[in-house]
């Protein structure tokens, strides 16, 4: 039941010119980012050799492009999100989903799987780049990938916040806004406490923050759990708001 | 409850935003019937489908499926449910045969039982020539028959259709009323509709709902026929029953009768003589081709509830 909601989400997504166009915007940025950063590299590699303790292949180059995805991320997955359940509202599909033989938490499990489906499609565009330099470069195994993690991590919480309010709004470009609005939130909100020494709470939430310390290679339980659950938050509250669709107010 | 009675709504109540608008609905419906659902636009047909299939809750009372307890047990009383919604719940983006397969998966048929259910649904509704065509390609009354299709695929029970002819040509008409008869030998169907006369051919029972309230359930047939007459001498007034044929009178103005006839031919001759013999001044006797819409504008025409 949830394969078959997953596979129809997935299915339909890869169908709509919208998909094709986010991959392939991001396929873009990410490969002139790379080579930019691969042009920095050569400009500076004799500077980097006589330096101690220098930064890697790795740093100057894979980290920003694992960082830059986590921006795009901040723009792609509100868009990717936004008509998952909004628009099953607005066709009258939902109909279909709340007639049949299947529970609320069956309906967001699949819609969020078939999210991911296509949300892996843009996390390997981002992994391979990176892997083409093994060939001929000391890639930092460890921090390429706790960086990959990092990423899939947050892609998939904020896939879940998405959904959410997916689930919400009849209108998917509200539900676009709203996403947005709290990924940016999320991301920006300890900035001003950057300058104090102590980590206050807000630097808790910040996603920033915890998407750093994992791309830096540091896999902490604290930054895995903080994506989980938000994830299973967001995913809980969607399935709460379908029950809510149909239970008297 | 009988064994035969597939769906049973007890006391449905529901409010939207604070307001009442389904007042104690109660339905049966038994193996082999056909009930026809009317009413007036916003006197809550839609709200109540709703409910039967488990798509909206009901503030009060219960619905039960085969037995099945629609909100205790939803997934064994839903897998015996078939439901059109007024806007077809179409997949724009898929083909006919995806869509349902799609809706055959929902439904918890087995990948084996999958290919011939669409086969056979596609034979019932008519969309062999479409069924590799995307869905947002087809015409309207093709959307129609898809969405049909979706509700019979796995052979529920209880099939609850609200206008399923609406957009359909004159000959999908018939094809799909075809089905609806075929459908009743072995379901229960809930038929919603305006079109009164098809209510009258399709339907066993007619149940006409009028501000949230059921104010019409009875079952419909030949006892249905219905003589209009029509006098000067306002005093004629006899015992209807007494005359051949007729099942019973009622007045419906000054000179002016509706009755119930068991006999047409007969009744119209008895009263045809008689007319004659007594100096009524006979000016109008002609059968009514449409008793349930007299029924339908009596109930939900000029009620003072209106203001209430």
């Amino acid at each position: 039941m949830i394969w078959t909601i997953a596979k129809r989400e997935a299915t339909s997504l890869f169908r709509t010119p919208l998909a094709w166009s986010l991959l392939s915007v991001v396929q873009l940025v990410l490969a002139y980012q790379f080579l930019t950063q691969i042009e920095i590299y050569l400009q500076f590699e004799d500077k980097l050799r006589a330096m101690p303790e220098a930064p890697g292949i790795t740093e100057v180059i894979i980290s920003p492009i694992l960082g830059l995805s986590a921006i795009l991320m901040l723009f792609v997955i509100p868009v990717l999100t936004m008509s998952s359940l909004s628009g099953e509202r607005r066709n009258g599909t939902l109909t279909l989903l709340y007639s049949s033989p299947i529970t609320s938490r069956q309906i967001v499990a699949g819609k969020f799987l078939g999210l991911w489906a296509l949300l892996t499609v843009i996390w390997v565009i981002a992994a391979l780049m990176p892997l083409t330099l093994m060939w001929g470069a000391p890639v930092d195994l460890g921090v390429y990938l706790s960086g990959l993690l990092a990423l899939m991590m947050l892609m998939t919480a904020y896939a879940g916040i998405g959904l959410m309010f997916s689930a919400m709004f009849a209108q998917p470009a509200v539900a676009a806004i709203a996403t947005f609005g709290i990924l940016a939130g999320l991301w920006l909100i300890d900035w001003a406490t950057h300058l104090q020494q102590e980590a206050g709470l807000l630097s808790y939430v910040s996603s920033l923050n915890h998407f750093q310390r994992l791309a830096r290679g540091l896999i902490d339980s604290t930054d895995l759990s903080y994506f989980a659950i938000i994830t299973a938050v967001s995913l809980y509250l969607t399935a709460w708001r379908l029950d809510g669709d149909r239970k008297p107010l | 409850m009988g064994d035969d009675t597939l769906l049973a709504a007890r006391d449905l109540t529901r409010y939207y935003h604070g307001r009442k608008v389904l007042y104690g609905i109660d339905l049966e419906l038994r193996r082999g019937e056909v009930l026809g659902f009317l009413g007036p636009n916003g006197a809550g047909k839609s709200t109540t489908m709703n409910i039967l299939c488990g798509v909206l809750a009901p503030h009060g009372g219960k619905v039960s499926i085969c037995g099945y307890d629609l909100m205790r047990e939803p997934l064994s009383a839903k897998r015996r449910l078939g439901y059109l919604p007024e806007i077809p719940p179409l997949h724009l983006d898929a083909t006919v045969d995806e869509y349902l397969r799609f809706c055959a998966h929902l439904r918890g048929l087995r990948a084996q039982e999958t290919n011939a259910a669409v086969d056979k649904a596609k034979r019932d509704c008519d969309l062999g020539e479409v069924a590799a065509r995307l869905i947002g390609n087809l015409s309207k009354g093709f959307r129609q028959r898809v969405g049909i299709a979706q509700a019979l695929l796995h052979q529920p029970a209880v099939v609850i259709l609200d206008e399923p002819t609406s957009g359909l040509d004159p000959n999908q008409i018939r094809a799909v009323r075809k089905t609806i008869q075929d459908l009743a030998h072995n379901h229960a169907v809930i038929l919603s509709t305006h079109v009164l006369s098809e209510a009258q051919t399709l339907c066993s029972r007619v149940a006409i709902l009028h501000h949230g309230r059921i104010a019409f359930n009875r079952c419909i047939g030949e006892e249905d026929d219905i003589l209009r007459l029509r006098f000067t001498n306002a005093e004629a007034a006899p015992d209807w029953e007494r005359i051949d044929g007729v099942h019973s009178g009622e007045s419906s103005g000054p000179g002016r009768y509706r009755l119930r006839v068991d006999n047409f031919d007969l009744a119209a001759e008895s009263i045809c003589r008689l007319a004659v013999e007594h100096g009524w001044g006979l000016r109008e006797l002609s059968r009514d081709t449409s008793p349930l819409e007299q029924v339908f504008v009596d109930l939900t025409c000029n009620d003072p509830v209106e203001s209430t």
